[in-house]
């Protein structure tokens, strides 16, 4: 704060300076801003307005409500959106329980143990197509090394290809998607576990809390906050997993692997409907924006019972 | 309660010698102080005793009993870390508890136990909180109610104050003490400050370099430390040491010649000193007063109160402090006289050992 003797003269020049600040501002942050509005914005504007149109390569008419009366009947969409919801949970609560076991061995004080961490990070760091080509063969039924076993050991009478079908299908594309997501997940995980103060262990262990007690009682609520961002985040992005299930299925057979986000790709890009998928898509961003609210609000409350500041 | 014996304890890591042949008995009730710089395997040593370490050699015996493979909660010994480490995550009241829980007690004694805990360090009206919601202070209670509640035959302490400002740190001092006394119990305290050592041990351990160089009361360490580098830590400003050569020895002690050729007679025992000899005699600051004897210019004064601290430099370059009365009308750049009682003199041979003085003063108990 400055102080001026001419008590008249003041005043101006200082709102005179604050509106040329604001314009700057305005200036400094345009290009972000025209690129919000030009990549997100108009887009989403675009699709809400698409959903109330029979758009098609034919050309487009307002149809109101029609395309999302059309969605719900017949039960097929709460299918999709029941089985979207149920390879959701399956494929999350697969990475975090492989996360959790993974960063707890990949803390152990072995040799060799940065080799170790270096070494679960290829289904994360390849490229997923290439990851998924692999697991094609894997599945396999003739070819494939997991049938393979299977016959060996006694487990199946023949050859079983597990992608010919709908629910093993669903089963290999959620182990697929938990392949591929688990690293990053373990990752968070250790970065969390190595940030927990040794003092707590010894402490604990000097109290006589056994191994497991001080799983229990000590890293688990410590790493609590990862925990529930990291169940947030990765059912998001399980939620809009495309290209795993595109790779190997297609969404088939018969629908079997068909979640929202192919459901919408295959009406909208495949059969080239878009007013009918738009509509799928703003349900889609619906429901996504719901799932990011009660992210902050539960990452929230979590930070608040760990006594994270 | 409970005493404490350490036989022949070693510590290598690797190629490194952290401690060597350690030899301690503590006595039952004793509050026993480790003191050392950082590094001279303090730290480690309690965690030795804790059973968080593992001694590569020696034997741990507590009220007589070979506790060297046990685990530490066999121990009977719990321990209060420099970081506290509390639970982040729990109440207060399930922080104290936490052994209690371990232990699977039932409800109503960890109740009784917490509550007998948190009363005696006033925390009964914060056992809902978090730690995160607690001073400094009030979170080494904690850890400290934590360790009580295990009722264990020893505390272990690992610089639990060195995380609390100046103030604070005076006045968990004095509740340490008391406690010590309403516990009656053994304690065995790491720290590196000399302050905290000489307030609050019954006997006091100086480590250096992984070796005791000395074990008893404060006063003793004070009035005769057994080495120079005793002398040196314990003590606050710093014994000074002035080099000087001996003339002789007869039985009034031991003659010296200082480097501005003033000689003086020293009673101490003369043990195998021959003359031409280089010694180090130490003279405490406040042993040093003004008067006829060692030419010292004065750089700076640091005016306490009470007292004067005198830093100032010899011709030869030396450089001595010096405590004298508060009042002192003495100027900084001034030459100043300063001279010593020879009763008060410590004299030390080239290998750091004293010469046992003869006059010194009683040992207060």
């Amino acid at each position: 704060m400055t102080l001026v003797a001419d008590g008249t003269a003041a005043p101006q020049r200082t709102r005179r300076k604050a509106l040329s600040d604001r314009a700057f501002a305005w200036i400094l942050i345009a290009p972000a801003v025209l690129f919000i509005v030009a990549i997100v914005a108009w887009p989403l504007v675009e699709t809400i307005r698409l959903s109330f149109t029979n758009a098609s390569l034919a050309g487009e008419d307002y149809v109101g409500l029609a395309n999302y009366e059309k969605l719900f009947q017949g039960g097929k969409f709460t299918e999709i959106i029941v089985r979207t919801f149920v390879w959701m949970f399956f494929s999350v609560s697969l990475k975090l329980i492989l996360g959790l076991i993974g960063a707890s061995l990949l803390m152990a004080a072995v040799p060799g143990q940065a080799l170790f961490r270096i070494l679960i990070m290829p289904p994360w760091v390849i490229p997923i197509a290439m990851g998924c080509l692999g697991w094609l063969w894997l599945f396999n039924g003739d070819f494939g090394i997991i049938s393979g076993v299977a016959q060996a050991i006694g487990l199946t009478d023949g050859p079983f290809a597990f992608l010919a079908y709908r629910n093993s299908a669903f089963w290999a594309a959620i182990v697929t998607d938990a392949w591929v997501g688990t690293p990053m997940v373990t990752l968070f995980f250790l970065a969390a576990m190595q940030g927990v103060s040794r003092d707590l262990y010894e402490a604990a262990w000097v109290d006589g809390a056994s191994r497991w007690y001080r799983f229990r009682r000590i890293t688990i609520p410590q790493i609590m906050p990862v925990i529930v961002s990291m169940a947030l985040m990765s059912a998001i992005w399980t939620f809009n997993s495309f290209e795993i299930i595109w790779i190997l299925t297609q969404g088939g057979p018969r629908g079997g692997t068909t979640t929202m986000i192919i459901d919408t790709y295959k009406v909208a890009i495949a059969n080239l409907q878009f007013g009918e998928g738009a509509a799928r898509a703003v349900i889609i961003v619906i429901m996504l924006a719901l799932f990011s609210l009660l992210y902050l609000w539960v990452l929230g409350r979590v930070n608040r019972k760990y006594g994270v500041k | 309660m409970a005493t404490l014996e350490l036989a022949s304890i070693t510590k290598d890591f690797g190629a490194h010698k952290v401690l060597s042949g350690i030899d301690l008995a503590i006595r039952d009730r004793e509050f026993v102080v480790f003191v050392g710089p950082s590094g001279c395997g303090k730290s480690t040593l309690l965690r030795i005793i804790a059973g968080l370490e593992a001694a590569t050699s020696g034997r741990i015996l507590i009220d007589g009993q070979d506790v060297s493979d046990a685990a530490p909660v066999d121990r009977g010994i719990s321990m209060v870390f420099q970081s506290y480490a509390l639970y982040p995550h729990l109440s207060i009241f399930e922080n104290i508890a936490f052994p209690l829980r371990v232990a699977r007690l039932p409800e109503a004694e960890v109740k009784a136990k917490v509550a007998r805990a948190a009363d005696i360090l006033q925390l009964t009206d914060k056992l809902a909180l978090k730690p995160g919601q607690l001073s400094g202070g009030q979170r080494q209670r904690v850890a400290i109610g934590r360790s009580i509640v295990r009722n264990p035959k020893v505390f272990l302490f690992d610089e639990p104050l060195s995380n609390l400002d100046a103030a604070l740190r005076g006045e968990m001092r004095v509740e340490l003490s008391a406690l010590q006394r309403d516990l009656d119990a053994t304690m065995v305290y790491v720290t590196h400050d000399q302050i905290e050592a000489m307030t609050m041990a019954h006997r006091i351990v100086v480590l250096n370099k992984g070796r005791i160089e000395q074990f008893g009361s404060p006063m003793e360490l004070y009035h005769h430390p057994a080495t120079r580098f005793v002398a040196t830590f314990i003590g606050q400003p710093n014994m000074n040491l002035i080099p000087a050569t001996v003339a002789g020895t007869g039985a009034e002690g031991l003659t010296v010649d200082f480097h501005d050729g003033t000689r003086m007679t020293l009673p101490v025992d003369p043990a195998g000193a021959h003359p031409g000899d280089r010694v180090e005699v130490g003279v405490r600051p406040e042993n040093l007063r003004l008067g006829q004897g060692l030419a010292m210019r004065l750089r700076v004064l640091e005016r306490l109160g009470g007292t004067t601290i005198a830093y100032g430099m010899l011709a030869d370059g030396l450089k001595l402090c010096a405590a004298l009365p508060g009042d002192t009308t003495v100027h900084e750049g001034e030459d100043v006289g300063l001279t010593f009682t020879p009763a008060d003199a410590h004299v030390f041979d080239a290998q750091g050992r004293v010469m046992r003085r003869r006059q010194a003063p009683a040992l207060a108990a």
